[in-house]
C-alpha cells in the first residue's frame, strides 16, 4: 500500500498523472459537503441532513479528541467544505484554528454561514470557578466548562438544533425536510432516553472510576457515579500514589466497575482491577469508537449495555 | 566536498514540474451545473452564481463609482469595556538552557540561565485577516563550534526582538493566502517553527551556518497558494519576496536588492497512521553591497509514523534535510552543501528519544566542513512544559572535537498554543 503511494506520489511530481475525471453521478456532485472535528457531530449532521449531505469527520471516534494532529491533508478537506461543524469549548484548540486558517475557505471560519460551534445553548458542567490564572494548576482543564457533553443524549439534541440552524442556512429550499428529519431525530432520541433511562434504574447510583473526567453529561443523564479518575488531574499520567489512593476509594465505595476510553492505556486499570476485583469495561467516547458503533443512539446503546453487563455480573 | 549546482538542479525542476502540470479546471469543485439548479439542496451553487451576476452588476464596466466594501465601519458599543473580552490570545513562553562543554572547546565550561522569553499575541483582525506578534527577549548563547575565542555575549543582557509580526488574508480566493510583515520565511522543513517548538536543543549547524543561529525571517510578502491537483494531495506553493537586509551567514546586511523565498510543499496521507512530506525551497538574494548574489536550493523529506488509537503513547518520525548553496563574490563563486537527517522515536506517553547527525561545509569555503553527532531525550510534563538533554559529539572544522550536555526546559503559560504538524 505505502509502495503503491510512493510511486503515485513519484508520478504526480513529475507531472505523470492527467486531471481526474469529474464525477459519474451528478448526484453526488451536489450534496453539500459538511466537515465535523468528532465522528458524534457528524453522525447527527447525517440525521438532519440526510441526503442533502456528505459528512467527514476529521477525529475517527477512537481517537482522543484532545491531541489530533492537523494534518495539512485535512486542510484541503476543509478548503472544499460547504460547512463546518465543532465541539467547541477549547476542546479542539490544538488542532482546529491551524486547520482553518490554512484551510483557506473563507465560507465555514468562525462567525460565516457555514461555521456551527455545536455547543451553543448546551447547559455545561463543571465550569471552572475561581482564579483563571490558577486553572492548569488543576490539570488540563477547560475554561468554558466539561467539553464531553454529547455524551448526554438530550443535550445531543440541543447539538442536532445547531446543526439544523446551520444546514438551514445552507438549504433554506430543504428547511421543510430538514426540520422533519429534526423532529424525527428528537423523537427517537426521547424514546430511547425513555428506555435507557428504566434500563438503567436499578443501577442509579452505582460507583465506578474512570479513566478520564469525560463523562459527567453521561453521569448526569444515567444516574452512575464516577467516584475517581486513573489520571491524577486530567491528563496528567497516573503515577502509583495516586493509585494507592484510588484502590483505598474503590475499596471503601465497594467500586465494582473501571470504565476507559479505547485510546488510553489499560495498563493502570488492569492493575486497579487485579487489586480490587473489579472489571474494566472499555466504553465508546464517541461514535465509531468500536465498528458496531455507527449512529448516535448505537452510542449510548452499546455503553449502556456494557455498563449494565458489568453491573449484573458484580 | 564539493557539489556542483547541477545537483541542484533536480528538485527545482521536480517542484517547477509539479507547479506547471496543474490544471485550472481543478477549481471544479466551484463549477455550476444548470441543470442541477432546480433542486433545493443547489441553493448554495446558486446561489454563488447570484452572487457572480450581483458582482457583475455591482462593479461590472463602466460603473466606475464602485467603492471599497470593506472599509470598516465604527465598532459599535463602548470598546473601553470590551477590553478584556476582545483580548487576543496571549501567551508567554519560557526556555531555560543549561550546558557542560568539554574544557577548552567553549568560553564556559559550565553556563546555564534563561535563554528566552517570548510573548505571543494572536487574533482575527476582522473577518477578513488575522495577526500574530512574538516579541522575545533572547541573550546570546555560546557556540563551541565557533571556538573558545568567541566570547558567550551572555553578560550583555537579554536583547529584545521582534521575531515575527505580521497579517494574514484569510479570505483571499484560489486558494490564495497573504502574509505581510516580519515573518520567518518559508524555507525548508524547520525554518518557520520557533526553536523552542523543536524537538532538539540546538539548531542542526545546516541552518547555524547558512541561515544564522536562528533561522532566517525578513520583513516584507509572503504569498501562499493551495495547488489544486488531480490527486487531492496538499501542495502548497509559497512565494516570498522580502527586504533582503537580514543577517545571516549566506545573505548581506548592507546590500540593496530584495530576497526571493520559494517552497513547495507536499503532503500525503499513506495510511491513517503514517504521512510524508516532501519539499524544495529556494532562497536567492544578495551576500554583499555590491549585489553579489547567493542561491541556496534545498530539498526536506518528512516521514510519520503515529497509530490513531494510540497516538498518545505511540509514534515515530524521520526528517531529512538537504541544502546546495551558491555564493558569488569578487574572487569566486563557491558551490557548497550541507544536510541533517533526524529520527525521533516516542517510547510512552511522555518519553521520546531521538537522534541526529548533522554535516555542514560553509557557503563561503565548500573545503572545510563541520559534523555533529547527537542523542536527545524529551520528557513531556505536560502539554505546557517539556525538558529535554541532547549528548552532542562534535566535529568542528581545524579544531579539536568535543563532547557536550545541554539541557532544556520549555514552558507555556496562557492560551493554549496549538502544535503544528
Amino acid at each position: 500500500m505505502i509502495g503503491k503511494g510512493v510511486f503515485t506520489i513519484v508520478l504526480s511530481l513529475l507531472g505523470f498523472i492527467g486531471p481526474r475525471p469529474l464525477p459519474a453521478h451528478p448526484e453526488a456532485a451536489k450534496k453539500l459537503l459538511v466537515v465535523t472535528s468528532l465522528q458524534d457531530l457528524a453522525a447527527i449532521a447525517r440525521e438532519i441532513g440526510g441526503k442533502y449531505i456528505e459528512v467527514f469527520s476529521i477525529a475517527k471516534g477512537y481517537q482522543d479528541p484532545h491531541f489530533v494532529d492537523p494534518k495539512p491533508s485535512f486542510m484541503v478537506k476543509l478548503q472544499r467544505a460547504d460547512m463546518f461543524i465543532q465541539a467547541g469549548l477549547g476542546l479542539e484548540i490544538g488542532w482546529v484554528p491551524p486547520l482553518l486558517d490554512g484551510a483557506r475557505n473563507p465560507n465555514i471560519l468562525p462567525g460565516s454561514r457555514g461555521y456551527v460551534d455545536a455547543s451553543k445553548n448546551v447547559p455545561l458542567l463543571q465550569v471552572p470557578t475561581g482564579d483563571p490564572a490558577t486553572l492548569r494548576a488543576r490539570g488540563d482543564i477547560h475554561p468554558y466548562g466539561n467539553p464531553h457533553y454529547w455524551l448526554d443524549p438530550l443535550r445531543g439534541k440541543i447539538i442536532a438544533d445547531n446543526i439544523f440552524e446551520g444546514l438551514a442556512r445552507l438549504l433554506p429550499g430543504n428547511k421543510e425536510t430538514l426540520q422533519r428529519n429534526l423532529a424525527r431525530f428528537k423523537k427517537t432520541i426521547d424514546a430511547k432516553v425513555a428506555r435507557w433511562v428504566k434500563m438503567m434504574a436499578p443501577y442509579k447510583g452505582k460507583s465506578v472510576v474512570a479513566f478520564h473526567n469525560s463523562w459527567p453529561y453521561f453521569e448526569q443523564r444515567f444516574g452512575i457515579k464516577v467516584v475517581a479518575f486513573i489520571e491524577p488531574k486530567p491528563g496528567i499520567p497516573p503515577t502509583p500514589k495516586h493509585l494507592v489512593k484510588v484502590i483505598r476509594i474503590m475499596k471503601e465505595r465497594r467500586v465494582k466497575v473501571i470504565i476507559i476510553s479505547p485510546y488510553f492505556s489499560r495498563k493502570s486499570a488492569e492493575l486497579l482491577a487485579s487489586k480490587t476485583g473489579a472489571s474494566v469495561i472499555e466504553l465508546a467516547p464517541s461514535v465509531g469508537a468500536f465498528p458496531e458503533i455507527q449512529t448516535y443512539t448505537d452510542l449510548f446503546d452499546y455503553n449502556l449495555s456494557r455498563l449494565v453487563k458489568a453491573f449484573h455480573g458484580n | 566536498m564539493t557539489i556542483n549546482l547541477t545537483r541542484l538542479r533536480w528538485p527545482l525542476i521536480l517542484g517547477l514540474a509539479t507547479f506547471l502540470v496543474v490544471p485550472d479546471s481543478c477549481v471544479r469543485a466551484q463549477e455550476i451545473q444548470p441543470d442541477s439548479l432546480s433542486h433545493g439542496a443547489d441553493s448554495v451553487l446558486f446561489e454563488k452564481k447570484l452572487e457572480e451576476e450581483l458582482a457583475k452588476e455591482l462593479y461590472g464596466g463602466s460603473d466606475t463609482t464602485r467603492s471599497q466594501e470593506a472599509i470598516p465601519t465604527q465598532p459599535q458599543g463602548s470598546p473601553s469595556t470590551l477590553g478584556g473580552i476582545l483580548n487576543p490570545r496571549i501567551s508567554a513562553i519560557g526556555v531555560f538552557m543549561g550546558s557542560v562543554t568539554e574544557k577548552g572547546a567553549a568560553s564556559n565550561v559550565y553556563d546555564a540561565g534563561l535563554s528566552e522569553a517570548e510573548l505571543a499575541f494572536q487574533a482575527y483582525v476582522d473577518p477578513y485577516s488575522k495577526a500574530d506578534f512574538f516579541v522575545a527577549f533572547h541573550r546570546e548563547r555560546q557556540d563551541p563550534f565557533f571556538g573558545p575565542e568567541i566570547e558567550d555575549g551572555s553578560e550583555s543582557g537579554y536583547h529584545p526582538e521582534l521575531e515575527e509580526a505580521y497579517l494574514t488574508l484569510l479570505t483571499l480566493p484560489y486558494g490564495l493566502q497573504v502574509k505581510a510583515g516580519q515573518f520567518r520565511l518559508a524555507f525548508g522543513r524547520i525554518n518557520t517553527f520557533h526553536l523552542h517548538a523543536l524537538n532538539y536543543v540546538d539548531y542542526p549547524r545546516m541552518y547555524v551556518n547558512y541561515l544564522g543561529g536562528e533561522g532566517l525571517a525578513d520583513r516584507g510578502i509572503g504569498v501562499s497558494w493551495l495547488v489544486p491537483n488531480p490527486l487531492d494531495f496538499y501542495q502548497e506553493l509559497s512565494l516570498g519576496v522580502t527586504s533582503g537586509r537580514v543577517e545571516s551567514p549566506s545573505f548581506g546586511v548592507g546590500t540593496n536588492s530584495v530576497m526571493f523565498s520559494v517552497h513547495l510543499k507536499n503532503f500525503f496521507d499513506l495510511s491513517d497512521n503514517s504521512t510524508l512530506e516532501v519539499g524544495f525551497s529556494a532562497l536567492h538574494g544578495s551576500n554583499d553591497p555590491h549585489n553579489h548574489k547567493t542561491l541556496i536550493g534545498a530539498a526536506d523529506i518528512t516521514y510519520k509514523w503515529k497509530p490513531l488509537e494510540e497516538n498518545l503513547y505511540k509514534s515515530f518520525e524521520w526528517t531529512t534535510e538537504i541544502l546546495v548553496s551558491r555564493r558569488n563574490s569578487f574572487v569566486e563563486s563557491v558551490t557548497s552543501a550541507a544536510w541533517y537527517s533526524f529520527m525521533r522515536y516516542q517510547l510512552s506517553r511522555r518519553w521520546f528519544v531521538a537522534a541526529r547527525y548533522d554535516y555542514s561545509e560553509f557557503p563561503y569555503d565548500d573545503t572545510r566542513n563541520e559534523q555533529a553527532y547527537s542523542l536527545i531525550a524529551n520528557f513531556f510534563a505536560t502539554e505546557f512544559q517539556k525538558l529535554e538533554v541532547q549528548v552532542q559529539h562534535g566535529v568542528p572544522s581545524g579544531r579539536r572535537e568535543f563532547n557536550r550536555v545541554l539541557l532544556r526546559v520549555v514552558f507555556v503559560i496562557g492560551a493554549h498554543g496549538a502544535h503544528n504538524y
